[in-house]
């Protein structure tokens, strides 16, 4: 190459054109994720008098686009069943009182900044009565101020980090008491004492990596490894070296989207198996287990509140219809069916209020919402009346050749959820006031909190 | 503390705490080391597409991750419809995603020689399109590629005193690597030793001259573009094997290639060679001594400051103009 040619393309980008052209890049940009994220309300279908509208709101492009794709799908299902009187509300009659839900899609390009602006046009333009979304823990902060100042309710359909207590929130995936407090016993009395513990780098892995790394060490086991890669690495080769070098008993992954097929097939080839080091993880599930094959997997363990393989008739419906609607090939997953339930608990919500003679509007659907119980493909759960978070089960799985999961631990019925983890913060709970007047819910007891089960009505 | 020292805050206290533990391992680093060369062979397998465009061509193709992930799905496609085995349909997505960026040349391309910021600009639209139209074909769901069965397993080198490998490589990487130096072999004999080639060079140093001398100048960049697509699809079939295939899965390895093909220099293919050994094994080195996001922030940084003082990249020979 010549000089000449260089010098042209060097001198060719003056100051003056480089802020031409960066702007022009930033603008194009702005137009792009406003454009992938316009408003589409579903207009084809008959929606009758006067609908209720509720605001969707799932990545269906950008970086977490694969994971919250599969959410909206649930949601979608569960809705269209909603309207419909199909599938668990089969006799409520079309719609929630004879009212049907519309429901209003935005996409924010798995931009937590979008998540925030389409948040506030959601409930102050499209005048939304509730919100469905969100799925990572950056994108539910973002928008957790807003949803706060102007009043809104939002339905969070995932498992999560805790420490919050928002009365403004519906947390209906996980939290650490339902999903890391049993596993990490498990890790210890079945593989052994030691555990190396791995995570993608941001809040979420990090805070359920540091719940975990407690429980380990209360139940007497030794933290050999902590390792954290960037969000979306595919490359372990220095994280597999230094689990081999640490030889733990067991790894703990924390590890989220396209890093889980890498990390276990690169686990895999580098000769570490399923037999001597087993992987217990809480992100991995059918759907990543689908992408990476499930000979990858076979032999290690997921910590969830449901597997598509849960045996109740609920479950088996629930498999039959998501198919039937979104294909053969598709699996469903512990934060699709969390996505799903949310849905009927604020559809039952609504109904409730309805029937009471009452106006749907956050303090209404609130007070209703509190206490919900349905018959869930997990199993009977329930929306905790204090601090707003799901009594859900706790199970571990254990993977196999079918992609599938064999459950080798299950509780006997919904654990009540803590949004604290206990190791952490003894004693620390959150108790929502009735009627909620949005004051400091906190409440520390000191005292050790038991373990406390859903009972069967 | 001062922010700048943290770094070596950290690496006190690693080995600090690895030497209390179990003794700071050189088998282990070794190791490292050894599968560093791993790293190295997907960073030439995916900067050496971009070696051809840029480096050759000085179309700074921001699409260039695009074509990889175009590379992944040829692969997921065929085995999903016809069964065909990861190695048989490296032929094709060289010949698909060769296609798609002659198709690409003579639409876009094209019509921006010699307007590197408009290039730059269309190029990374075209990403978005790429990786949109893919969405809609594909779905956004992750999709999964089968691994040859007879490339499994590791070459040990070493073992410990229980018998279980201490410094060891799997075969694939090996294969990665492998592929990686035939197809830089097969491209350097391509550029300098055949009729085509010094067409190409010809080209990209004088087009006026080239046209007065009867080359067929748009043909034979079309052919050029071509090919550096078609070697980025071949990366991604291989690479495919290693991950799962997703529409973003592209933009991970665009930073690394650009790192490679500048670090290294883009007069030579030879200074993409050893762009990739000094990225992969200083990485994997620091990697292992610190941490992953650590490394990546150092190695990032140095090439920034490589890029300010040394432009034209560590392995260029200067030459007149």
């Amino acid at each position: 190459m010549s000089k000449k040619y260089k010098q042209t393309l060097l001198s060719g980008i003056s100051r003056r054109k480089f802020i031409k052209y960066s702007s022009l890049a930033v603008g194009s940009g702005i137009l792009a994720s406003c454009t992938g994220g316009g408003t589409s309300s579903t207009g084809d279908e008959d929606l009758g008098e006067n609908p209720i509208k509720v605001g969707v709101m799932y990545s269906t492009t950008g970086s977490i686009a694969i994971v919250e794709k599969s959410l909206q799908d649930a949601t979608f299902l569960a809705l269209e069943q909603i309207n419909t009187d199909t599938g668990p509300w089969q006799g409520n009659g079309v719609g929630i009182e004879g009212r049907k839900i519309q429901k209003v899609v935005v996409n924010p390009n798995s931009d937590w900044d979008l998540y925030n602006q389409m948040s506030k046009r959601l409930i102050d333009e499209d005048r939304v009565v509730c919100v469905l979304g969100c799925y990572t823990s950056a994108s539910r902060k973002s928008v957790l101020p807003v949803f706060e100042e102007k009043d809104s309710l939002l339905y969070y359909p995932v498992y999560y980090e805790g420490n919050e207590c928002s009365s403004n929130v519906f947390y209906t995936g996980a939290a650490p008491n339902q999903q890391i407090t049993d596993s990490i016993p498990y890790c210890k009395e079945n593989f052994g004492p030691k555990g190396f513990f791995v995570g993608s780098d941001y809040i979420y892995p990090k805070e359920s990596n540091r719940i975990a790394k407690a429980e380990l060490e209360k139940a007497g086991g030794q933290v050999v490894g902590d390792e954290y890669s960037p969000l979306g690495t595919t490359e372990f080769i220095t994280i597999i070296n230094k689990i081999k070098q640490a030889k733990p008993d067991f790894v703990l992954s924390n590890l989220v989207g396209d890093s889980i097929p890498a990390f276990y097939r690169q686990y895999k080839d580098a000769g570490l198996t399923s037999d001597a080091v087993p992987i217990m993880a809480y992100p991995t599930t059918e759907e990543e287990i689908q992408a990476m094959g499930s000979e990858y997997a076979t032999g290690h363990y997921t910590s969830f509140n449901y597997f598509q393989s849960v045996d109740t008739p609920q479950n088996t419906a629930f498999v039959e219809q998501f198919k039937a609607k979104f294909g053969d090939s598709r699996v469903t997953n512990g934060v699709m069916e969390a996505a799903y339930i949310q849905t009927f608990f604020m559809a039952q919500a609504m109904r409730d209020a309805l029937q009471k003679g009452e106006e749907l509007n956050t303090g209404t659907i609130r007070e209703a919402s509190r206490g919900q119980t349905f018959s869930a493909p997990q199993g009977q759960v329930k929306l905790d009346p204090d601090n707003y978070h799901a009594y859900l089960y706790s199970r571990i799985g254990k993977w196999n050749a079918d992609g599938q999961a064999e459950i080798v631990f299950a509780t006997p019925a919904a654990v009540k959820p803590i949004p604290w983890s206990q190791v952490l913060y003894k004693g620390r709970e959150c108790v929502h006031k009735t009627p909620d007047d949005r004051s400091n819910s906190v409440v520390e007891t000191g005292k050790d909190l038991e373990v406390q089960y859903l009972e069967e009505t | 503390m001062h922010a700048y020292l943290f770094p070596l805050y950290y690496l006190a206290q690693e080995a600090a705490t690895q030497e209390s533990t179990e003794g700071f391992s050189l088998v282990a680093l070794t190791n490292q080391l050894v599968n560093g060369i791993g790293i190295v062979g997907i960073l030439l397998l995916t900067g050496l597409g971009l070696a051809i465009t840029f480096g050759v061509m000085r179309i700074i193709n921001l699409a260039h991750g695009e074509f990889i992930m175009l590379g992944a799905y040829v692969t997921f496609w065929m085995q999903d419809t016809f069964g065909m085995d990861l190695l048989l349909t490296i032929p094709f997505s060289f010949l698909i995603t060769g296609a798609i960026g002659a198709l690409v040349e003579l639409t876009i391309i094209r019509r921006l020689y010699g307007r590197p910021l408009e290039t730059l600009l269309a190029t990374w639209g075209l990403s978005i399109v790429l990786q949109g139209v893919v969405k809609l074909i594909f779905t956004a769901q992750l999709k999964y590629v089968k691994s040859p069965p007879y490339i499994s397993g590791n070459l040990t080198l070493l073992e410990d005193a229980q018998g279980s490998p201490a410094i060891a490589i799997s075969y694939y990487r090996l294969f990665i690597v492998a592929v990686a130096i035939a197809l830089l072999l097969v491209t350097g004999y391509l550029l300098n030793k055949t009729d085509l080639g010094r067409q190409v060079r010809a080209v990209t140093q004088n087009r006026e001259m080239s046209k007065c001398l009867g080359v067929n100048t748009s043909l034979v960049d079309m052919v050029t573009f071509a090919y550096g697509c078609g070697l980025a699809g071949i990366a991604g079939t291989v690479i495919s094997s290693l991950k799962s295939v997703s529409p973003p899965m592209g933009q991970d390895y665009l930073i690394d290639a650009w790192m490679t093909v500048v670090t290294g220099g883009v007069d030579k293919l030879f200074g993409i060679l050893a762009g990739a050994f000094l990225i992969g094994e200083s990485s994997s080195g620091i990697a292992y001594l610190l941490n992953d996001p650590t490394a990546r922030v150092i190695v990032l940084a140095a090439v920034i400051i490589l890029i300010r003082y040394k432009p034209e990249g560590l392995f260029t020979i200067q030459k007149r103009g």
